[in-house]
């Protein structure tokens, strides 16, 4: 996942370190080591994790953006100078734009914090920030928790024993549980002097970039797998609850559905699965004994991966995998393409909870046909057992444009009975029940009156029914508009429509 | 972490109760008449009727109908509302119980409450009050939903640290004279509310209430002033905050849209310029616009990101007080619904105006299963897309699409990892079981009662795959489907009719026959390259490879009895040998595929190369990947990474150099010409 280096260059940074006697080095000095040893263990190991530089005192500078060219990230370390003083909050805020603006809200980033121990004097420090906690409003909010999901590492080039350190201790720790996801507080082992923040930054790469193995399981048929990036937990938080989940090691199948009723789900995140062979047993179904990978020398692109013939039928097939990806949480592997030629296996991984995707019903209850008798097999999408207002045809007033048209409409029924007597009815009651719910019985009172004007304004070439029905159902209006709602007007029986 | 939680957590708008004046009062007209200019128009000689105007009662149960209708399209569950109307005592209109949260159940209650009573001067002694209402609605915030009933057994079993927060929110539609009333209605609720309390500690049945948001919308017709003022939120005490607001009748729903989106963390989008066809003039179309209301998180993407991206397309509602987003409609091409986008959150949408003619195009357009996208226009120029609005079962949602930049950027194909360069997986036989093990969702009202199917389907996947090999080379029986259909799909079944069982008996008994006829075994999709193999090794590796596949699927005694047949029909000699022959022959059938799966991997090397050039470039492990795996001590010496794919993959594309020129002594060009001559134009042909 991408990370943020966020370097303090305030003036105590440059502070001396007596290494031995006669030799001094900066703070400044250690942290640009320990930075290089980091973003070399990184282009050993993890070349492809993005890695951005920003370097703060009461300002914030983004000094390198997000890029996988670590050298350029040395370069540029090499061209800090010295501002004037520490403003954590500041900074903090910074990078919460900063990766917003880069990877949005979904995408899981680390933080570290390389300071000196101090948190700062003064109005912009950061036990000043925490005292004034409370009082923030919308306009004015504290950077932490990160608007999307992050780690939190500070690192400290300090003594473990400096007073200014174990007075910032806490309040770094604090920032750290406040971003939540488990980060770190790193101080380094014994002294300060090179090799201990060497050492300290080359533990921190360990700890941060660890990738995420497992097995993905259809049945019989596995293999070993990455997932890249690494998944991270997922806090859930509903309106009684709250509960951290943390991916299964076992990605299992659980059965197949078309791409188009799956639909497009909300998803938690997203990770490419990828093949591996480290266990050498891969691929290998239950008892079988013709054993082709014998031949260890083979290259792994030619053992032949369970992976790759779920990706190439899911491709043809233009389905989806469900498979639990932990207790009661689910995910859906798929064939997805980048750009035309690179196609992929990916996971999708869903909020937690079989009832995350409403119009698949409750993953725990989906089965195949021949499971079950077909009376009880339904059908994708799953509906809800109520219709939602948009569906319903229901009455809304609050808008006078909205008792207009309904009235209107019943109007133009009117005048073309009596080929619209069952609209006309229907419309008619439609708004009695609603006038009667409403209390708005003035109304009834009102469209009573209408229809006898229309009756006086009849065209000689109206339908005699035309007069009958309306003065019918204007004597209705005013003599019902106090009785229930389950009250139906009908039609009059003329001669005309009794047939 | 407990910083995240308890923000969110037991919110107040899981309870809402909405206190309606039903006094006489209410029953007086808001003096704000309909028009109805579209009569005079129709009939020049129109009689004008008395002006219709709504009642404030009428005002106000529209209103907060309105305000549930927004409530329960967007959360079907979990957000409850109830109606208590108040004249001499307390009128109760429905419960806490799902059942009797939808707006049928409110309407009608609605209908039997019938117009306020009417005011008569002798009926003064009578205690008209709105208090009783407001006493009732603190009983009824007493009580335990079914969430809160299942949430606090689940407490009581557990450690029993968590505590249910009972919070929840009145809004109560009254009429005061003056600010002092309005001041004392504040204090008799709030001194029931510790009462409330008091007794509640002493009952099993009863919640206390953790704390109580009262809001009180005070109303009158439009030709009155106020003698009530505006009361911004304000703690009466640790367990109340209250907030007053004078609204004159007909703008109550207006005021109650503002409050919603704070009640519920709402925002407003405004769908703009959706082409749609006039009603006069069908052959032209205008531009409209539609306003929904979601969460307020489908925005979070697109306003925390860009300052003035976000900044460009806000702008406050005119005449309201809320903010809308403004998103333009985007003309969808092609179905989007074939693929899965990258969607990072999605919530129901409730049209503003649900009756208006753009909602209803716009609904019914999603309702009839098309999709729409929605773009944001960029500072920087051009345009993205953001949003994604789409129906589905009935229900229409508006999902987040990733607009950011993907930490998947360049990811290798693959093709290129493990595996990857096989190229005789046996795709349409895996397509085939995909398809015998497409999930359907059960019945709801069969699917409550059985238990998680989730162990069932995963149990029979197994069952399905007790014998599947990956590759059509390391396979004879699944490439003699004309010989042993249907077999394989009946042997994987969890039961077997005796029908069934005689025809895989069949199948057997139709083998033994030709073998005994002397008949060579066609391959289905292999084609004339079992010429190399003698039959009698074929027939040898068909039934040991038949007799693996029966052995792992001997599900039932049915199963066994297929499996029995096979045993006494066909004789097995000696099981060692035989596995060493198998071995031998598969090796060599192994041989002659893989020969051919390289040509595939790469017609230009098929074409160009003789039979006895260096061994196609990927199948020699290159210098990289090794060090790779023998690089110890570093900290991912384990693991290959996006990186080492990439590298290993180029290096891979450049030759390696010609063997003959790497070794000291000349090598000698096409050794084996005479011996191999016939094989190069048999690969040719399978090209």
């Amino acid at each position: 996942m991408p990370t943020v280096l966020l370097l303090d260059v305030s003036l105590s940074m440059i502070r001396p370190v007596q290494i031995s006697e006669n030799v001094e080095i900066s703070r400044k000095y250690l942290a640009i080591q320990g930075i290089n040893t980091f973003l070399d263990c990184l282009s050993v190991h993890s070349r492809l994790e993005f890695i951005a530089l920003v370097a703060f005192s009461s300002l914030h500078e983004e000094r390198c953006p997000f890029t996988r060219d670590y050298n350029a990230l040395k370069l540029e370390l090499q061209k800090l100078e010295d501002y004037d003083k520490t403003s954590i909050e500041s900074a903090l805020q910074g990078v919460n734009q900063m990766v917003l603006g880069e990877w949005g809200n979904n995408s899981a980033c680390q933080i570290v914090l390389i300071t000196d121990g101090n948190s700062g004097v003064g109005p912009m420090s950061l036990s000043e920030s925490f005292s004034t906690l409370n009082h923030r409003n919308a306009s004015n909010p504290f950077p932490l928790p990160f608007s999307f999901p992050a780690k939190l590492h500070v690192v400290c080039i300090a003594p473990p024993d400096d007073p200014n350190l174990m007075k910032s201790k806490p309040l770094y720790q604090r920032l750290v549980d406040m971003a939540g996801y488990n980060g770190s507080l790193s101080v380094p082992d014994g002294g300060l002097n090179e090799v201990s923040v060497v050492t300290m930054f080359q533990k921190l790469a360990e700890e941060m970039y660890t990738s995420f193995r497992g097995t993905l399981k259809c049945g019989n048929l596995e293999s070993r797998i990455i997932l890249s990036p690494a998944p991270i937990p997922y806090i859930k938080v509903t309106d009684f609850d709250s509960q951290t989940y943390v991916l299964s090691e076992l990605i299992e199948v659980c059965g197949y559905i078309p791409i188009s009723d799956v639909g497009s789900p909300m998803a938690i995140s997203r990770h490419l699965i990828l093949p591996t062979s480290n266990l050498g047993k891969e691929n290998v179904p239950l008892n079988m004994e013709i054993d082709l990978t014998e031949d260890d020398a083979t290259e792994e692109g030619k053992i032949p991966s369970f992976c790759v013939l779920l990706h190439g039928a899911l491709k043809v097939e233009n389905m989806s995998a469900l498979v639990t990806v932990g207790d009661n949480w689910f995910g859906f592997i798929y064939s997805w393409a980048d750009s035309k030629k690179k196609s992929n296996l990916m996971l999708t991984v869903l909020t937690p909870g079989s009832d995350v995707v409403p119009w698949l019903g409750d993953l725990n209850h989906l089965d195949s046909t021949d499971n079950l008798p077909p009376d009880q097999i339904g059908s994708f999408p799953v509906r809800p057992s109520e219709k939602r207002s948009y569906s319903q045809n229901g009455v809304v007033w609050i808008r006078q444009s909205g008792l207009q048209s309904d009235i209107q409409k019943i109007l133009r029924h009117a005048r073309k009975l009596p080929e619209k007597t069952q609209q006309f009815y229907k419309e008619l009651n439609r708004l009695r029940k609603a006038a009667i719910s409403l209390g708005f019985l003035d109304l009834l009172n009102g469209l009573a009156y209408i229809f006898e004007q229309e009756c006086t304004q009849l065209p000689g070439s109206a339908h005699p029914d035309c007069a009958l029905q309306l003065t019918h159902a204007a004597d209705v209006l005013r003599k019902t508009q106090n009785k229930d709602i389950k009250f139906v007007i009908l039609p009059l029986h003329t001669n005309y429509n009794s047939s | 972490m407990a910083f995240i939680n308890n923000s969110k957590m037991f919110p107040a708008n899981h309870k809402t109760i909405f206190v309606l004046d039903h006094t006489p009062y209410f029953g007086i007209s808001c003096e704000s008449p309909i028009e109805f200019e579209f009569l005079k128009s129709r009939a020049p000689g129109f009689i004008p009727f008395n002006p219709i105007s709504k009642s404030l009662w009428t005002c106000s149960v529209e209103s907060a109908i309105e305000y549930c209708r927004i409530v329960w399209d967007l959360f079907p569950q979990g957000k409850l509302i109830r109606f208590f109307a108040s004249d001499t005592v307390a009128h109760i209109m429905n419960t806490w119980s799902p059942s009797q949260q939808n707006l049928n159940h409110v309407m009608n209650g609605m209908s039997l409450m019938g117009v306020p009573p009417p005011i008569r001067q002798t009926q003064q002694s009578k205690d008209y009050s709105v208090v009783h209402g407001l006493r009732a609605a603190i009983e009824a915030l007493g009580e335990c939903t079914d969430l809160q009933f299942e949430k606090r057994k689940a407490m009581s079993l557990g450690d029993g640290n968590a505590k249910l927060i009972n919070k929840c929110r009145i809004i109560c539609i009254t009429s005061a004279r003056d600010n002092e009333s309005m001041k004392r209605l504040q204090e008799i609720f709030n001194n029931c509310l510790h009462a409330h309390n008091k007794t509640a500690i002493q009952s099993d049945r009863c919640l206390q209430i953790d704390h109580c948001h009262l809001v009180i919308i005070h109303t009158f017709p439009i030709n009155i002033e106020s003698q009530v003022t505006q009361q911004p939120p304000r703690n009466i005490s640790s367990l109340l905050t209250t907030e007053v607001y004078p609204i004159k009748a007909p703008l109550i729903s207006n005021k109650l849209s503002s409050l919603i989106l704070q009640h519920y963390d709402l925002a407003s989008t405004t769908v703009t310029g959706i082409p749609m066809k006039e009603e006069q003039n069908a052959s032209s179309s205008a531009n409209y616009d539609v306003e929904i209301f979601h969460s307020k998180e489908a925005h979070t993407a697109i306003l925390k990101g860009n300052t003035s991206d976000s900044l460009a397309i806000r702008t406050i509602k005119e005449g309201l007080e809320y903010e809308t987003v403004t998103l333009k409609w985007c003309t969808p091409r092609g179905c989007t619904s074939s693929e899965l986008q990258n969607c990072t959150s999605m919530y129901r949408i409730t049209p503003v105006e649900v009756n208006s003619r753009p909602s209803l195009c716009l609904i019914n357009f999603l309702l009839n299963g098309r999709s729409v996208m929605l773009e944001m226009p960029r500072k920087a120029g051009g345009k993205i897309t953001s949003h994604l609005l789409a129906s589905h079962g009935g229900e229409i949602f508006i999902h987040t699409l990733c607009t950011a930049r993907s930490v998947l950027e360049d990811p290798p194909s693959i093709s290129e990892g493990c595996g990857g360069r096989v190229t005789d997986y046996r795709i349409t036989d895996f397509g085939l079981l995909i398809q015998q093990n497409r999930l359907l969702p059960i019945k709801a009202n069969y699917a409550n009662s059985l238990p998680s199917s989730v162990p069932k389907v995963k149990a029979r996947l197994s069952r399905h795959t007790k014998y599947w090999p990956l590759t059509i080379s390391s396979t004879l029986i699944f490439n003699l489907k004309n010989y042993i259909d249907p077999l394989p799909s009946i042997i994987t079944k969890e039961k077997i009719t005796d029908e069934e069982m005689v025809q895989c008996k069949q199948v057997i008994y139709n083998l033994i026959a030709l073998e005994s006829k002397h008949e060579p075994l066609h391959l289905a999709n292999i084609g004339q390259r079992s010429k190399g193999q003698k039959r009698e090794e074929q027939y040898k590796i068909m039934w040991n490879e038949l007799e693996t596949l029966l052995k792992n699927n001997c599900h039932s005694e049915t199963h066994k009895m297929v499996y029995n047949c096979l045993i006494e029909c066909h004789k097995f000699s000696a099981d060692d040998s035989d596995k060493v022959e198998l071995d031998q022959a598969l090796r060599e059938l192994d041989q002659m595929t893989k020969s051919d799966s390289d040509v595939r991997a790469s017609v230009i090397r098929a074409t160009t190369d003789s039979p006895m050039s260096p061994p196609p470039l990927t199948s020699i492990a290159s210098p990289m990947a090794r060090t790779n795996q023998n690089r110890s001590g570093g900290i991912y010496s384990s693991s290959r990474s996006l990186y080492d794919i990439f590298m290993s993959q180029d290096k891979s594309k450049s030759r390696i150099d010609f063997a003959g020129r790497t070794n000291d002594n000349v090598a000698k060009l096409y050794p084996n010409l005479k011996i191999e001559n016939d094989r190069g134009p048999k690969e040719m042909e399978a090209e």
